[in-house]
């Protein structure tokens, strides 16, 4: 029974309804069809036929030979151990990834939701690296990182933090997490702004009542800031996991997969069957993996964390 | 006036209209397009020269009346593109071609052979062996040459003498001692300048050594020998990893390292050595382009333990697709476009001299060797003796096959994989020859 009900002891007032005559619900129909068969068209129409696609062992350069070889394609991807490798890889780069933007993200919102002088310029310039484009943000830090005459080597050169310059990209223990970290940077700002909007909703009367209980200032910030930030966390948390696992650009820009099998993730994968391969079908079962997975990990996330909201 | 219109040009006839232009305009992706003999002949090239062909294109037009749509798309995405337009049926009658692609191609159908037009195969006698042997794919010819090159060994002149070397090294093991020298003279960090970064160019460094080292990939019958420890590739590999792991005479960064920032590299003065495409001697020795300008110097290739001065010649061609060909006008329209740029135009091989003087590409046809303007324009940056006979040495790639880009992109992880310490000389030449018996057995 409801409070309403309770309260009153009538019956709950029931939304106003129009009528609606079959004129209007045919016109409506009318009116959206353009736009429904455009999505037919641009969207569900790709999406079956992509998977029609990966029941098929389709190879362009092999237009002759294309046989239906159902769900091969796929038992052919979980067999084939560089697809584990590259799973292990994204789910490290990830991980990492995801785990240093929440941090530095964090961090910024607070010190952005404090008033200081500087903070609209400071708030700014921390869209920068936002408002460059991928591929513009992958050449900068191809330059950064080169071995010859990179920024990263003449700035430790001449700070004497190293003797001779450092092959960064080209060590294959340093390439995943050099990646991760021009991908930090390019993802913290869009990160930290939604925390911000996050800090900026919780109600100063909160803060007011636990320093008259005599909190301070962690205990304010463990029980009043982290909990208020949830909606937003989980938000930024499954925005960017899916932008990790699916992240494509800075791997083709630096690394292009290497060395060796360094940087060897599952987009590049994708990319290697589908456009180098010209493997559409096996291109197409992979596409529909990561598809399946980045749904699930963003379905358990909103479940482990939506909970408690 | 505007009722005028009105009457004459009313809502149904809009629609009428629309409809038809509409049908019109649908109408070569609906295939109801028939390629007619009157319609221009469709060029596809990559876009390298295209002044040059555009220049060429012209000339070809105003001698035979007849018209060319020429097109082009970048090299990186141009097999990629080219592919797409087959498979999809996209109008194209003549178009540039890669070694590397013309078995994938030609086995798709998308390519027919020349072999039955005399006026092209005529050419062959003038042609590099190497060069014509690359256009050619189970016994049949494909085309004929735009432009040809190979790896060449490049030296700094002026670092050898300050490190007191009197000549460049003939083989392998002279690199490592000669560059040791270098380096320990303070040089060059690293004396030896090679690009091992995963992109087209690799196979061709990697042939360039393997055939220096005597070796091979596969053998003629299309066995992988790559594995074998007694053939060159266990060899030039081996040499490779020591020179970057054990003499530290090649850097580590290799593996980031592309053709064109290769050349950069060395063109800024940090190397003594380098293997690069012989096109590149050009910029090496232009002082607007280079820091190394006037010290750059092409020697023989050098050769492995079991090896010879041989090196790795690619060749880029143009094609005649089977849909020109199915068409009898069309076809002869387009083997007198081939003939204009891939044979003579006007009783001379014009193209091929133009984008040598140009744009410094090289050629396979001999008797330009001999011509008076190229000999002195090449002598003012290189030397032409050397540029013919190290072009004699050249060897068409062994692994050019339908399956060619599935096995090259196995195989250069693999070579990086040794090279970076992730896996030894023998399971990486063992894992690049299971991959090509695999996709051999496939095919």
């Amino acid at each position: 029974m409801s409070a309403l009900q309770g309260t009153a002891g009538l019956p709950p007032p029931r939304a106003f309804r129009a009528p609606v005559s079959r004129y209007d619900q045919t016109s409506a129909l009318w009116l959206l069809a353009p736009m429904l068969l455009v999505l037919l068209v641009v969207a569900v129409f790709p999406v079956l036929y992509s998977f029609w696609t990966s029941l098929y062992d389709l190879k362009l350069t092999r237009p002759h030979r294309v046989p239906f070889v159902w769900f091969d394609n796929y038992l052919v991807i979980f067999q084939d151990p560089l697809f584990w490798s590259s799973v292990w890889r994204t789910a490290s780069f990830s991980a990492v990834s995801v785990a240093a933007i929440m941090v530095i993200a964090l961090l910024m919102a607070l010190l952005l939701n404090e008033e200081f002088r500087g903070r609209r310029f400071l708030s700014a310039m921390l869209l920068v690296p936002w408002a460059i484009p991928y591929v513009a943000n992958g050449l900068m830090w191809k330059w950064i990182y080169d071995s010859g005459y990179g920024a990263l080597n003449g700035a430790l050169f001449q700070l004497d933090f190293i003797d001779k310059y450092m092959v960064w990209l080209g060590d294959s223990h340093k390439t995943l997490p050099l990646i991760a970290n021009a991908f930090v940077w390019k993802e913290v700002p869009l990160a930290a702004i939604l925390l911000l909007v996050g800090l900026k909703s919780i109600p100063a009367d909160l803060y007011s009542a636990a320093r008259v209980d005599g909190a301070n200032v962690w205990r304010r910030f463990a029980h009043i800031t982290l909990p208020s930030l949830r909606p937003a966390f989980m938000l930024v948390a499954i925005y960017e996991t899916m932008m990790a696992i699916r992240h494509f650009d800075l791997f083709f820009i630096l690394t292009e997969g290497g060395p060796a099998e360094a940087s060897h993730v599952l987009a590049w994968h994708v990319y290697v069957e589908t456009f180098r391969k010209l493997s559409f079908g096996t291109g197409s079962a992979l596409a529909y993996i990561i598809a399946l997975v980045t749904f699930l990990l963003a379905f358990s996330l909103i479940r482990a964390l939506g909970r408690r909201l | 006036m505007t009722q005028q219109f009105d009457r004459r040009f009313g809502r149904r006839d809009f629609i009428k209209a629309s409809a038809a232009a509409a049908l019109a305009g649908s109408g070569p992706f609906l295939g109801l397009r028939h390629a007619h003999a009157a319609d221009p002949i469709q060029f596809f090239c990559w876009s390298a020269g295209v002044d040059q062909v555009k220049s060429h294109v012209s000339a070809f037009e105003a001698k035979t009346g007849l018209k060319v749509a020429y097109n082009n798309a970048p090299w990186a995405q141009y097999r990629d593109t080219l592919v797409t337009k087959f498979v999809g049926k996209a109008p194209l009658d003549v178009l540039w071609v890669s070694d590397s692609w013309l078995p994938e191609w030609a086995e798709a159908g998308w390519l027919a052979p020349i072999d039955g037009y005399k006026e092209l195969t005529q050419y062959n006698a003038d042609v590099d062996d190497f060069s014509t042997k690359s256009m050619l794919w189970k016994g049949k010819q494909y085309g004929l040459t735009y432009y040809t090159d190979y790896m060449a060994f490049f030296y700094d002149a002026e670092k050898l003498q300050k490190a007191g070397i009197k000549t460049p090294p003939k083989t392998w093991d002279e690199v490592t001692q000669q560059s040791l020298q270098i380096k320990k003279a303070g040089l060059a960090e690293y004396p030896m300048m090679l690009s091992m970064a995963r992109e087209s160019w690799l196979i061709e460094f990697l042939s360039a050594m393997v055939f220096s080292h005597g070796g091979r990939f596969v053998e003629d019958s299309g066995a992988a020998v790559m594995q074998d420890r007694s053939k060159g590739a266990h060899a030039a590999l081996n040499w490779i990893v020591d020179a970057v792991n054990k003499h530290k005479i090649v850097s580590p960064a290799c593996v980031e390292i592309g053709e064109l920032n290769g050349l950069k590299a060395f063109s800024s003065g940090n190397h003594a050595f380098a293997l690069l495409g012989r096109y590149r001697v050009r910029t090496l020795n232009d002082p607007k382009q280079s820091q190394i300008a006037g010290r750059v110097k092409q020697g023989l290739m050098p050769a492995g333990p079991k090896g010879s001065n041989a090196t790795v010649g690619w060749n880029r061609f143009y094609g005649l697709t089977t849909q020109a060909a199915a068409n009898k006008e069309k076809a002869v329209n387009a083997v007198k476009l081939i003939e204009w740029f891939g044979g003579k135009a006007e009783g001379k091989y014009a193209f091929q001299k133009l984008m040598f003087m140009d744009v410094g590409s090289g050629f396979a046809v001999k008797p330009l060797f001999k011509d008076q303007e190229i000999i002195k324009a090449y002598q003012s940056y290189s030397d032409m003796a050397m540029y013919e006979k190290q072009q004699a040495l050249a060897k068409k790639k062994d692994v050019v096959s339908p399956w060619f880009g599935e096995w090259d992109e196995a195989n250069g992880t693999a070579w990086q994989a040794a090279i970076v310490g992730k896996s030894s000389v023998d399971d990486a030449l063992k894992r690049s020859a299971d991959t090509w018996n695999k996709l051999r057995k496939q095919a």
